[in-house]
């Protein structure tokens, strides 16, 4: 799993590359939390390349959402591929995370 | 091959070096010593040859100057035949070298005296002189000592001969010419003198022991020679011609031209040097000495010397092997440590280092190693009592999260359960549970997100929670929200669970169900295909609280079949990093015999079929299966 972290004046763009599973979630956490403060708190997700996410990563996609919701942001997962999203619309997950 | 110790071959490198410094040293210590040593006796052989040249110079010149006088006598009373004789007998008794004399008169003689030659004889044993007329019994104008004189009118010496008729003795003649005031030769005066002292002194002549002198005329006869040598018949250049060497011939030479100095020389194989120089008269001395004596004490010098060297070198050889050893024994005892270390004594005992070298250094570092492994074994001890004491706890764990779990469902015509849940790690985060109460059966299938003890402790709160809730008969969609909200709260770690939950009435056969972010359950009708059921999505319990979950109704006629699972069935994996999926579980559960089978049956076929496809990778998620025939 690669994590691609841009810092843009309006917003940070974080591309992910590969399988999102148990073995890798931890480190995707430490990758994200200097998502989770700062002003800037607009955050758009590039999914293209993204393979798999495991329960543990919607739970870290779940944190990013309401941490960025705390701070009256937007979060937006982009260019989801079909066996991910199903994972994100059985959980019930597509309702409360901004999917395009 | 037996490998050799350090200290032997160490030792036996300074023993081969050191041997080469002494053969080395000693060779050049020998070759030296011999060349001054040679020349040192080339000097003295030269000294003693030259001592010798003159004493035997001074006897010949003594004979000489004793016939000299006499021929003035003879010269002034050669008309008394008496006094000649009288002469001759003086001239024998005294000289005690002239053994005989004669005065032969020339035949031209104009007083006619023909073949007159008064002569005297001294008999080497009584000494008593006798007299004769020689020219009586011998015709000596045909003589070669009268003939050389006689025809050079010189003085001179002859070739020395065996006096036959006359002493009996090896003899050589000064012949000494008189002559009137004319120059014309009246008698031929001689000193006839024994070459036996002539033998005697040149045989003392011996500065080493194989060393010997030889006194040769003239044309090469011996006059004497050592001791015990044919001197008759043998000349110089014979005994050069039968050494057949051309060193021997030029020496020969050399000596009877008259020439002095000094010769190398080889002779029988042994290589010897020639010291010779000539007499007035040119008699030639010649002494001879073989290396072999003159550096005889040398040779033993350099022997014992070589002795020494070798005891010197032995005992030093010892010496060093003793020391080399007692250096390196300390790592024999190293050696012996480690292997005890490697058996798991770190305290083995090292050796006694007192130098403060490389071995300090390497007892240092034993010693740290020693430490060391001593302090990483006792904390490996303690980790391992600690990761004991752990797994302990896990399985402690494990058998209490195993034992919330329902176990038998009340025997029922109407229906039946069966249950499997397989945890990746000792616990984890999966759970079910069913009731059945006055024809209600109840069910539920959960999945905590992740695994292992955090998951299993929300695992165990959500299972106690749902027992609760569905104990007090809530309505399935307030059951699932109280659930939620009971998760919900104080969820710091943003833990969720995707849950399935329903009832059925076995009388009415209907289902009354809550999917809250759960995988599609399977439903097998009795006369139909199976199908994955389509239900309103529910957010997963424990993220928002307050959600409001809707509950939805199914037909469920007798012989209904209902398989709820986990996703640790459709994501299991195989090598290629295939999951498991939808499909395949489908697939398998289509099969006509599957309505043939009970629920444990069921439950078993799936399990068996995942494993089968896994193929013994690693279980990564949580595996549940929940099967239910009405």
């Amino acid at each position: 799993m690669d994590v691609t972290i841009n810092k843009e004046e309006s917003k940070t763009i974080v591309v992910l590359n590969g399988r999102l599973d148990t073995t890798n979630a931890s480190k995707f956490q430490q990758d994200i939390e200097p998502l989770m403060e700062g002003d800037n708190p607009d955050i758009e997700i590039d999914c293209t390349n993204m393979e798999y996410t495991s329960s543990q990563g919607l739970r870290l996609f779940l944190m990013l959402q309401k941490s960025v919701t705390s701070r009256a942001g937007n979060l937006i997962l982009t260019n989801m591929k079909p066996q991910v999203k199903e994972v994100f619309d059985i959980t019930g997950f597509s309702n409360i995370i901004n999917i395009l | 091959m037996k490998s050799k110790s350090f200290s032997t071959r160490l030792s036996l490198n300074v023993l081969l070096i050191v041997s080469i410094l002494f053969v080395v040293a000693l060779s050049v210590v020998a070759i030296f010593s011999h060349i001054l040593i040679s020349k040192e006796a080339q000097k003295s052989s030269t000294n003693m040859l030259n001592a010798s040249i003159s004493d035997i110079e001074q006897t010949l010149l003594q004979v000489e100057s004793t016939i000299q006088n006499a021929s003035w006598l003879v010269k002034e009373n050669e008309q008394d035949e008496e006094y000649l004789y009288h002469i001759t007998q003086k001239v024998v008794d005294e000289n005690p070298f002239i053994v005989g004399s004669t005065i032969a008169f020339d035949s031209n003689y104009v007083n006619g005296r023909f073949h007159f030659a008064p002569y005297s004889c001294k008999d080497e044993k009584t000494g008593a002189i006798k007299s004769l007329q020689l020219g009586e019994h011998y015709d000596y104008f045909a003589s070669e000592w009268y003939r050389k004189a006689a025809d050079s009118g010189k003085p001179c010496w002859s070739e020395p001969y065996f006096d036959k008729g006359g002493g009996e003795l090896m003899m050589s003649t000064f012949s000494y010419p008189i002559l009137d005031n004319n120059n014309q030769l009246i008698a031929i005066i001689t000193a006839d003198i024994s070459l036996k002292w002539l033998t005697e002194k040149v045989a003392a002549i011996r500065p080493y022991e194989h060393s010997y002198a030889s006194l040769t005329s003239q044309e090469g006869h011996y006059l004497s020679r050592g001791e015990n040598y044919d001197l008759v018949n043998e000349t110089l250049l014979t005994t050069a011609q039968k050494a057949k060497d051309t060193r021997v011939m030029e020496l020969s030479q050399k000596i009877i031209n008259g020439e002095s100095g000094m010769m190398r020389y080889e002779h029988h194989g042994k290589s010897g040097f020639a010291v010779f120089g000539p007499l007035h008269n040119g008699w030639a001395l010649a002494i001879t000495c073989l290396y072999r004596d003159v550096l005889e004490q040398a040779l033993k010098m350099d022997i014992i010397l070589a002795i020494i060297c070798i005891i010197g070198i032995l005992i030093m050889l010892l010496v060093c092997h003793r020391t080399i050893r007692h250096m390196t024994q300390p790592l024999t005892e190293f050696s012996t440590a480690a292997h005890a270390m490697a058996k798991g004594n770190f305290q083995a005992q090292l050796p006694v280092i007192k130098t403060k070298d490389e071995i300090m250094q390497l007892h240092d570092s034993f010693e740290y190693l020693q430490q060391s492994l001593t302090t990483y074994i006792s904390e490996l001890k303690i980790t391992t009592k600690a990761n004991e004491r752990m797994e302990s706890e896990l399985n402690i764990a494990r058998s209490i999260q195993f034992g919330m779990l329902p176990k038998i469902l009340p025997k029922n015509k109407n229906c039946s359960v069966h249950a499997l849940l397989t945890p990746a790690k000792e616990v984890g985060g999966d759970l079910y549970d069913y009731q059945l109460k006055d024809n209600m059966l109840y069910f539920a299938i959960g999945d905590v997100s992740g695994k292992g003890v955090p998951a299993s402790l929300v695992m165990a709160i959500t299972l106690a929670a749902c027992r609760f809730f569905n104990s007090m008969e809530l309505p399935m969609k307030k059951l699932v929200g109280h659930l939620n909200n009971n998760v919900s709260e104080n969820n710091e770690a943003n833990m969720f669970v995707t849950m399935f939950a329903g009832r059925i009435d076995l009388e009415k056969h209907e289902m009354v169900f809550c999917n809250a972010g759960h995988n599609p359950i399977i439903v097998i009708p009795p006369d139909e295909k199976p199908y994955f059921l389509k239900a309103h999505t529910n957010l997963a319990v424990g993220i928002f609280p307050d959600f409001q979950y809707q509950d939805e109704t199914l037909f469920t006629p007798t012989g209904t079949r209902l398989i709820l699972f986990t996703d640790g069935v459709t994501e299991a994996e195989n090598h290629n990093q295939e999951l498991y999926g939808n499909q395949r579980l489908l697939t398998l559960v289509s099969a006509p015999e599957f309505k043939q089978f009970n629920a444990q049956e069921m439950t078993d076929a799936i399990y068996a079929s995942v494993k089968n496809f896994t193929e013994g990778n690693e279980q990564n998620d949580d595996i549940t299966i929940l099967s239910i025939i009405v």
